[in-house]
């Protein structure tokens, strides 16, 4: 039950309605209308035929196995390399934190996609490593199973290192100090500290697996052949619409599992944001400094320096990137202000629904998360076919559809859920009282909400609008799908130009894809990334 | 004060950038002797039971504890864990993860007691504190005053030399605290255990501790000897 304050609730109920409504709009009925389509026959029938088919054919399980292979692959690599680096920058003294933590973030918020091209033009068929050796020892690993899995392993290792680093700043400072009057630092790491935050790096490692499960960039560049692909290629290669939904239902089942999971494992910790102001144990390094800075610098050069260098190298010289800038000038404009609305537009649906799910009764608070985590993990070409389902129909539909306005919409469906869910974080931060405060001092609602509870949600807000825009901007595999023709994004024109053109566009192109990125990151980094962790 | 100095502090001096915290406090605390550090919140008495704990690191002043300098010349000689020392914190600082029984064990464990011996000074100090039923317990199954006994039957069970008491009672109602206080009182007795018990609560002062040693901006204000005949009239 919302507890609602007496002053005026019809406003407030009014206006989180209407939210609510906008986000079972656009979030929720793709993925129930995929649902629903996936048990209609050839003639219109209710029909499990799909799913017969489904079950009987062998590549399907191949696929099954596939998927969850890379899924567990890369949540096992993002985990062995992110959790270790979280421990490290929240219980250590390093020179240069902000700057590294900053560093490691990068291959979060550089599109997989793109990742996955450097490492093409690394160790591909006929990329740098192939010439120097004057022999191809490299591309058939690259375009496997474990190349995929190394490309999203460093791609997504960040977000276990945030998880981690964030967890461990959670645990109270004076149950390790209660450990060292006792123990050693090392078994109060091994015995207090990595049981608290155990639970945190497992959920973070479950939403890796089913960020990689959703993932279509990187196998669809690296041809390695999971659902996500299957989807993409029964819709837009052979416009079969029943596959496409029915293949797409496991992968809205294990969404399911892995989000009841992570749920269940992190309960109110998924938003937990209260931090310690001094950790109680801090690990002195000793003579296992240089092992650690050797460690640093081995996945900075493999997930940020030689991915970059091979993008810079490749594209060669400044001319081909503005080049590349003439001739695909049109879709990084189109990138640039459907991502600024997109970001936008999020940030502002996702701030009502994070205000409603903060303000919420537990039981509530739970059923919310769980549908946000879920439909965040819903793959982008799942989201991509229901979105077409949906809105390609004659009349006000139809019109959005065929305009850049789908795009938008397809942001909004990938991007409210996670938004809501950090947005929801920052409103936990302000206590009731202050609306309260507020409440007895004779405001209204929505004097209150936007006078009050806004500004002083407003770091929050800015940090989710520059992750908001970055989402927005590398989306691929939903605005493949539903972009109308002789519109399209950056990530798309980079995905379509690949096979017919020279691979320094292409470069050009995904290094400005990057740099377009990393702007606001920066700012963000500067105005926002506090020096955190043990100084 | 009873026989000679079994903690010593000499020109203890903490700062937190510009500001003092603890500004040169020189005490002597006998052996079995109960101290309460009394002042208002920001004094500095949480601080200088942090720096006995070796937790916090002095920027100036020695520390001595058992006739050993276990902090001098703005660093920490011997870590918290070679100090011989039960803290309990004011937040209790029990490990949820842990039951009660996990809670004193990993301790005990951690100074090297045996297997078998471990068992036998876990249910002794499970019977001290008067929770033997809830050694498999959880702690957040537990109420707040179990939770208490929990916490300081966690610092005992390593039969310290040295008991420190952070406000761990400030959150109980006056009839559980005084229970809780005459207990421990005992128990410490018992033990013959030096205690320093931090407190902003002058009658909880009084009558738990030998002497009183109040505090203010960082410096020892006075230190009162508690007359137990006349606090035991009223």
């Amino acid at each position: 039950m919302l507890r609602l304050p007496s002053a005026l609730p019809s406003a407030r109920a009014i206006t989180l309605g209407v939210a609510v409504a906008l986000f079972l709009l656009l979030c929720v009925l793709p993925i129930i209308y995929m649902l629903g389509v996936s048990f209609v026959g050839g003639d219109g029938s209710f029909s499990v035929g799909n799913y017969r088919q489904l079950l009987i054919d062998a590549r399907q399980r191949e696929l099954l196995l596939t998927s969850t292979l890379l899924g567990a692959g890369t949540a096992l690599l993002a985990t062995s390399v992110g959790a270790p680096l979280g421990l490290l920058l929240a219980r250590t003294r390093l020179p240069l934190k902000r700057m590294l933590r900053i560093a490691f973030i990068i291959p979060l918020v550089v599109p997989p996609y793109v990742s996955a091209l450097a490492w093409i033009l690394m160790t591909g068929s006929t990329g740098f490593v192939a010439s120097w050796l004057g022999c191809d020892l490299l591309s058939a690993w690259t375009y496997s199973l474990t190349g995929a899995i190394i490309v999203l392993g460093t791609s997504f290792f960040p977000l276990s290192m945030l998880a981690t680093e964030a967890a461990a700043w959670r645990v109270n400072g004076r149950l390790e100090e209660a450990g060292l009057l006792v123990a050693s630092p090392g078994r109060v790491l091994w015995r207090i500290t990595l049981p608290l935050i155990a639970p945190t790096v497992a959920a973070a490692a479950l939403i890796i697996f089913v960020l990689a499960l959703a993932e279509f960039g990187v196998p669809g560049l690296l041809r390695v052949r999971v659902f996500t692909t299957e989807v993409f290629t029964a819709f837009s290669a052979l416009y079969d619409f029943g596959a496409a939904t029915a293949l797409a239902v496991p992968l809205l089942a294990v969404a399911l599992i892995v989000g009841i999971l992570a749920k269940l494992i992190t309960g109110e910790r998924l938003l937990a944001t209260r931090r310690n102001l001094y950790p109680g144990l801090v690990l002195r390094l000793g003579r296992w400094r240089a092992v650690v800075l050797c460690f640093f610098t081995i996945i900075l050069a493999a997930s940020v320096i030689l991915p970059l260098s091979a993008l810079a190298i490749e594209a060669g010289q400044l001319e081909r990137i503005i080049f590349a800038l003439g001739t695909s000038g049109d879709a990084i404009f189109n990138g640039l202000y459907l991502s600024t609305i997109g970001a936008t537009l999020t940030c502002a649906l996702a701030v009502l629904l994070g205000y409603g799910r903060a303000r919420s009764g537990a039981r509530l608070r739970g059923l919310v998360d769980l549908l946000l985590i879920v439909i965040f993990a819903v793959p982008s070409t799942v989201v991509g076919v229901g979105l077409i389902g949906l809105w390609n129909r004659p009349g006000l539909l139809g019109a959005i559809y065929t305009s850049q306005t789908i795009i938008v919409v397809a942001y909004l469906a990938r991007f409210v859920p996670v938004a809501a869910l950090m947005l929801a974080a920052s409103v936990r931060q302000i206590p009731v009282s202050v609306e309260e405060a507020a409440e007895v001092g004779g405001a209204n609602w929505w004097r209150t909400f936007t006078r009050i509870v806004l500004p002083q949600m407003r770091t929050g807000l800015a940090a989710v609008w520059v992750v908001s825009f970055i989402f927005c901007f590398g989306e691929l595999g939903a605005t493949l799908l539903v972009a109308p023709p002789g519109e399209s994004t950056l990530p798309v024109r980079v995905y379509t130009i690949i096979a017919n053109t020279p691979p320094s566009e292409v470069a050009a192109l995904a290094l400005l894809q990057v740099g377009i990125i990393l702007i606001p990151l920066a700012l963000l980094g500067f105005f926002t990334g506090g020096e955190r962790g043990v100084r | 004060m009873k026989g000679e100095a079994f903690v010593r502090l000499a020109r203890v001096t903490k700062r937190y950038g510009a500001r003092t915290v603890v500004d040169a406090v020189s005490l002597d605390i006998a052996e079995g002797e109960i101290v309460a550090l009394l002042g208002a919140s920001g004094c500095g008495k949480t601080t200088l039971l942090r720096l006995i704990a070796g937790l916090e690191t002095p920027d100036a002043g020695e520390i001595w504890i058992a006739g050993e300098r276990v902090a001098a010349d703005g660093r920490n000689i011997s870590p918290p864990r070679a100090r011989g020392i039960g803290f309990v914190f004011q937040d209790l600082a029990l490990w949820s993860h842990l039951t009660v029984a996990g809670n004193l064990d990993f301790v005990l464990s951690s100074i090297g007691i045996p297997k078998r011996a471990r068992k036998m000074r876990i249910e002794e100090a499970l019977q001290m504190g008067r929770i033997e039923k809830f050694a498999d317990t959880y702690p957040h199954r537990m109420s707040g005053g179990e939770q208490q006994r929990a916490a300081i039957a966690r610092a005992l069970v390593s039969h310290p030399r040295l008991l420190l008491l952070d406000e761990p009672l400030s959150s109980l109602d006056a009839d559980l605290k005084a229970n809780l206080l005459a207990e421990l009182a005992t128990m410490q007795k018992a033990l013959n255990g030096t205690t320093v018990h931090v407190t902003h609560d002058r009658e909880e002062a009084a009558a738990f501790a030998d002497r009183v040693v109040m505090m203010r901006e960082g410096k020892i204000e006075r230190v009162e000897t508690v007359d137990r005949t006349r606090f035991a009239n009223t």
